[in-house]
């Protein structure tokens, strides 16, 4: 049974972008990433399967219960991580989690004091003078102290420092081992490649794709730039499957590819190799090739 | 769950300890003031208020001022308490809901296994307990001055203000339910308050147009200092906050929470 399920879960409101029929189904033990633009309508579809939002059409089930009529049921069994987590002013991460224990009926704070030692977060300051890093810690730790059956987590490594980004996602990747399913939006690329199993596409409130990351990454194109002794004659690169725009000029080599990289390496190798660079597509430029695709 | 709403009401509490003593304070002071004042400026008050137009007199709850309990309303259960603790009413629920809105806060607590609903009665339940506690330090601040008051007409005069105030708090909740802006909420409840006083206002300075009064929740009000509190008032006007409040928690789980 899936954890999460939608049905043309729809939600439209005012003048603001919703979402439009996004259909998604997240299996257990999974992490699913909302990969789009700011604005694009990541939020929205979070907020509304946690019933934060009331969907003006379709339907969304998590752990097989209606996402409005058992709201409370579900979220006793799931953490949550709001976009641009904020708590107030005054209240300190220790009160915050303590509250949230005693309202999930748990004695104790859970896993809290172990987590706040992994991301060296300050649970006795007063949240209003943290910095947006290292609130979003403490964000991070009510979402995950009392170990959910489900992450949903929006944007979570928003203000974090790289070295907390990597210990973030290394925590993702132990609560799926733990048989925790994540649900994370972002607008990084690297993030979602690192850490997702699928990732759903969101555009313009719409969900444009739902792809195995690997996938993904093997659909959109990648630019490689090479600086040869010798460029010679090209057609045999030109002639890979996969490869396109190549261009030439001054010893100096670009095209684009998409799918197996192995046999323009093997290419590549047959020549004297000055310098070589591989870059992966911005989300832009992904979203591109799906439009690409769409069209042809 | 009890203990969700104990956790959620002591919170909502604790929250507020310094809005307890920046109102409990001062009122407490100023009723100590008024009572302290009184013997000296007894006799010319009574001269005065002989030469106040009667229907004025009406209109402000102003009888013959002979003692302490008299001047008491006069000055501070007929106007002042009443309106500053239906705003502080208006300021705490919100502080609740709307103010947890803006704050971040909602979103927080609303991913723990707890209503909406639940996260309403409890900051609707804080404003009772935070108006309950205002109203003991003003009537401490009576007391302690040494004057000559009576201890239960002093504390029936200022428990009658409880439900009114929690009246307001009522809309409070019936306006979250519209808007999670603090500013719109505070603002539009206190434009209520004040037109039920105005309303009332009026009603008793022109007899003809008495039957106005009955809208406001300040014909219900009385001078339980001097009479003793109404208890069929008192009842129906916390009956009547409970039903708005609920109303308003009914409106409050429908309503988008946008972030």
């Amino acid at each position: 049974m899936s954890v999460i399920e939608t049905e043309r879960l729809t939600k439209s409101y005012g003048s603001a972008r919703g979402i439009e029929d996004v259909t998604i189904s997240v299996e257990a033990a999974e992490v699913f990433g909302f990969l789009g633009p700011n604005g694009a309508g990541k939020t929205t579809a979070i907020r509304t399967l946690l019933d934060l939002l009331h969907p003006s059409s379709g339907s969304a089930r998590i752990f097989g219960l209606d996402s409005h009529r058992d709201s409370v049921a579900i979220r006793a069994r799931l953490g949550n991580l709001p976009g641009d987590f904020s708590y107030g002013k005054q209240a300190t991460g220790r009160e915050a989690i303590r509250l949230l224990a005693r309202l999930r009926g748990i004695e104790g704070l859970g896993r809290a004091e172990a987590l706040a030692e992994r991301f060296r977060a300050d649970l006795d300051r007063p949240l209003g003078q943290l910095s947006r890093g290292n609130r979003q810690k403490v964000g991070l730790i009510l979402a995950c102290f009392h170990s959910p059956e489900l992450l949903i987590l929006d944007e979570p490594t928003s203000g974090l420092d790289p070295l907390m980004q990597e210990e973030f996602l290394a925590l993702v990747a132990e609560e799926r081992e733990r048989g925790c399913t994540v649900l994370l939006s972002s607008h990084e690329l690297d993030e979602v490649e690192r850490v997702c199993d699928r990732v759903g596409i969101v555009r313009a409130g719409k969900l444009i794709a739902v792809e195995r990351i690997d996938e993904l990454l093997g659909k959109a194109l990648r630019t490689v730039t090479l600086e040869l002794a010798d460029p010679g004659d090209l057609a045999d690169l030109r002639a890979l499957s996969g490869v396109c725009d190549l261009q030439a000029s001054d010893g100096k080599v670009s095209f684009k590819v998409a799918g197996d990289l192995d046999p323009v390496i093997k290419a590549i190798a047959r020549r004297h190799v000055l310098d070589m660079e591989l870059t992966h597509p911005t989300l832009e430029e992904i979203f591109l090739s799906y439009y690409r695709e769409g069209e042809g | 769950m009890s203990s969700q709403l104990g956790a959620l009401v002591l919170t909502h509490l604790s929250d507020r300890r310094r809005s307890l003593l920046a109102w409990g304070v001062p009122l407490g002071l100023w009723s100590a003031f008024i009572v302290l004042i009184f013997p000296s400026v007894e006799g010319a008050l009574s001269k005065a208020i002989k030469n106040y137009p009667p229907a004025l007199k009406e209109a402000f709850g102003i009888g013959e001022l002979t003692n302490v309990e008299q001047y008491l309303h006069a000055e501070m259960l007929s106007l002042i308490v009443p309106l500053a603790l239906g705003y502080l009413a208006v300021r705490a629920v919100s502080s609740g809901l709307s103010g947890a809105a803006e704050s971040g806060r909602l979103d927080v607590l609303l991913s723990a296994p707890v209503s909406r609903s639940r996260l309403a009665a409890a900051s609707f339940a804080a404003t009772a307990v935070e108006l309950a506690i205002i109203l003991v330090l003003t009537v401490l601040g009576s007391l302690v001055s040494g004057a000559d008051l009576s201890f239960g007409a002093a504390l029936a005069g200022y428990a009658n203000v409880w439900p009114l105030a929690l009246m307001f708090a009522g809309f409070g909740v019936i306006a979250t339910g519209f808007s999670l802006r603090t500013s719109v909420v505070t603002g539009s409840v206190a434009g209520v308050l004040v037109s039920m006083y105005v309303i009332d206002l009026i009603g008793r300075l022109d007899p003809d147009l008495s039957g106005i009064r009955y809208v406001s929740v300040f014909r219900y009000y009385g001078h339980a200092i001097e009479d003793g509190i109404e208890p069929l008032a008192f009842f129906a006007v916390t009956v009547a906050a409970i039903v708005l409040a609920a109303f308003g928690a009914w409106l409050f789980e429908r309503r988008d929470l946008s972030g």
